[in-house]
């Protein structure tokens, strides 16, 4: 992935929302590593459901992206598959840069 | 969750259009706020269905966003509540689902709604569905508000029309009570139990003899303002004017249990009243006049009676034609009464000021009836 590929765009008007969308982010994190050790798979679904829903709307498709694959993952109780997308979520959330115009 | 949305917080702009945010993510609740309020809207939030109902029928707001997937009560039910509730159903509700879940439109539309958004949420779309909504409203509402006024307009025609002839109370009644199709007296010709008084002006014929036109009218019209006042007072219902007499009906049109002590307390008014105006005109024009009243009770026609071309809102009735032969002997300041109506106010008028009449055939009649002349002084309070 190119650095390209973690910028994203973002309306200025939302610019003072972005720190605490980050801070839930990340705390989103946490939870999905939670339930997978749990293997609470709806919890899972409810979380992916909702990264889908709240990424792209902000401009962060990559977070709905991977929301969709945790919701699909747990629906089918695949348990790696949503280890690999909190690993990827969580590189991704380190790498991203906004820009805002 | 962000503090915004656990407290359910408001944002106050300079906007009428308030708009109920629902979502229990707190991230999704900031974004839609924000693009709302630069539209001018006001935004409230709710963080799940309870708080969202709550905020309902508490203060009704013009639009709710709505999301679907919530924990405990969920988007359609409190889009089924709002939608049952006859105080809140009008409020518009846009349904915020996942786009490919069609089946949640399916029952968003059984359950009431009124549009959907897709999530993710793209702002064009948002605004001009919120925007199409509040067109309508403000349409609603502006067809809501022009017929209120015509309504209005109608109901002050018709207590206009009335209140010539009954009291402002209870035009005000009946304009009140009336249906959407005009005239609240229509068909309702009916025999009803009733307490008629007649009043006339003793010494009238040499009023008109002595004075100009001009000044009989003048005088005529200070005598009828004072009796209608007086009947107004006690929710009598004037019908008929003519000449120098009154006819005022009292538990007609409307039930007044206590229609006999009205017409009592109306008699000793007009008496009273009249008192002060009639020693001016005994001074100005050496004239000696006074109030004369006949009172009956009894069961009467009341309706609309005449022509197509003229009809009058009028009693008819032993007790109307009783009141008016008893009007027609009672002297200045006199109140003559007939037997069962006395029975009635007989507790309010003080001892020494009946005399029993005896049972009198009256003009007309082949039975006697009983009769009490009751000479009226100042008014008691009513």
């Amino acid at each position: 992935m190119t650095a390209a590929d973690h910028t994203v765009t973002v309306a200025k008007d939302l610019a003072d929302l972005i720190p605490v969308f980050f801070r839930n982010r990340q705390k989103e994190v946490e939870t999905l590593r939670s339930a997978l050790d749990a293997g609470d798979f709806k919890q899972l679904a409810q979380l992916g459901h909702r990264m889908k829903g709240v990424g792209n709307s902000y401009g962060f498709a990559k977070v709905s992206e991977i929301g969709k694959r945790v919701e699909d993952n747990a629906k089918t109780s695949d348990k790696a598959g949503i280890e690999a997308c909190i690993g990827e979520y969580t590189e991704y959330l380190a790498k991203v840069q906004v820009v805002y115009e | 969750m962000n503090d915004r949305a656990a407290a359910g917080t408001s944002v106050e702009v300079q906007a009428t259009y308030r708009v109920l945010v629902v979502d229990d993510d707190s991230d999704m609740v900031a974004f839609l706020a924000r693009l709302l309020e630069k539209e001018g809207m006001v935004v409230e939030t709710a963080s799940d269905g309870q708080s969202a109902m709550m905020q309902v029928m508490t203060a009704p707001p013009d639009l709710v966003l709505l999301d679907v997937m919530m924990p405990g009560t969920s988007g359609f039910d409190v889009c089924r509540q709002i939608k049952g509730d006859e105080t809140t159903a009008l409020i518009p509700i846009v349904l915020v689902t996942a786009l490919e879940d069609s089946e949640s439109r399916v029952r968003g539309i059984e359950a009431g709604a009124d549009d959907f958004l897709s999530k993710p949420v793209k702002r064009e779309e948002l605004v001009a569905r919120v925007k199409t909504l509040r067109r309508l409203h403000d349409t609603r509402k502006e067809l809501e508000s022009r017929r209120l006024a015509a309504e209005v307009q109608r109901k002050e025609a018709i207590r206009k029309a009335f209140s010539r002839y009954i009291s402002p109370r209870l035009a005000d009644r009946i304009t009140a009570e009336a249906g959407e199709h005009g005239d609240p007296f229509q068909g309702r010709a009916q025999r009803t139990s009733l307490v008629a008084l007649f009043a006339d002006l003793r010494g009238f014929t040499r009023l008109t003899e002595k004075n100009e036109v001009g000044a009989v009218v003048s005088m005529l019209n200070e005598y009828f303002a004072i009796l209608t006042e007086a009947a107004y007072q006690h929710d009598g219902t004037i019908f008929n004017m003519a000449g120098d007499s009154l006819l005022v009906g009292f538990n007609v049109p409307f039930p007044q249990p206590d229609a006999a002590e009205r017409a009592w307390h109306t008699a000793l008014e007009m008496v009273a009243r009249f008192g002060p105006v009639a020693a001016g005109w005994q001074q100005r024009h050496g004239l000696s006049v006074g109030v004369g009243i006949g009172m009956c009770a009894g069961e009467a026609i009341i309706g609309n009676v005449g022509s197509a071309h003229y009809a009058s809102y009028t009693i008819i009735g032993n007790p109307v034609n009783t009141a008016a032969r008893l009007m027609q002997m009672a002297a200045a300041g006199e109140v003559l009464v007939c037997g069962p109506l006395y029975e009635r106010i007989r507790h309010l008028v003080p001892a020494g000021r009946v005399a029993p009449r005896g049972d009198v055939t009256l003009r007309g009649k082949s039975e006697s009836i009983p009769v009490f002349a009751v000479s009226a002084g100042a008014p008691e309070p009513a």
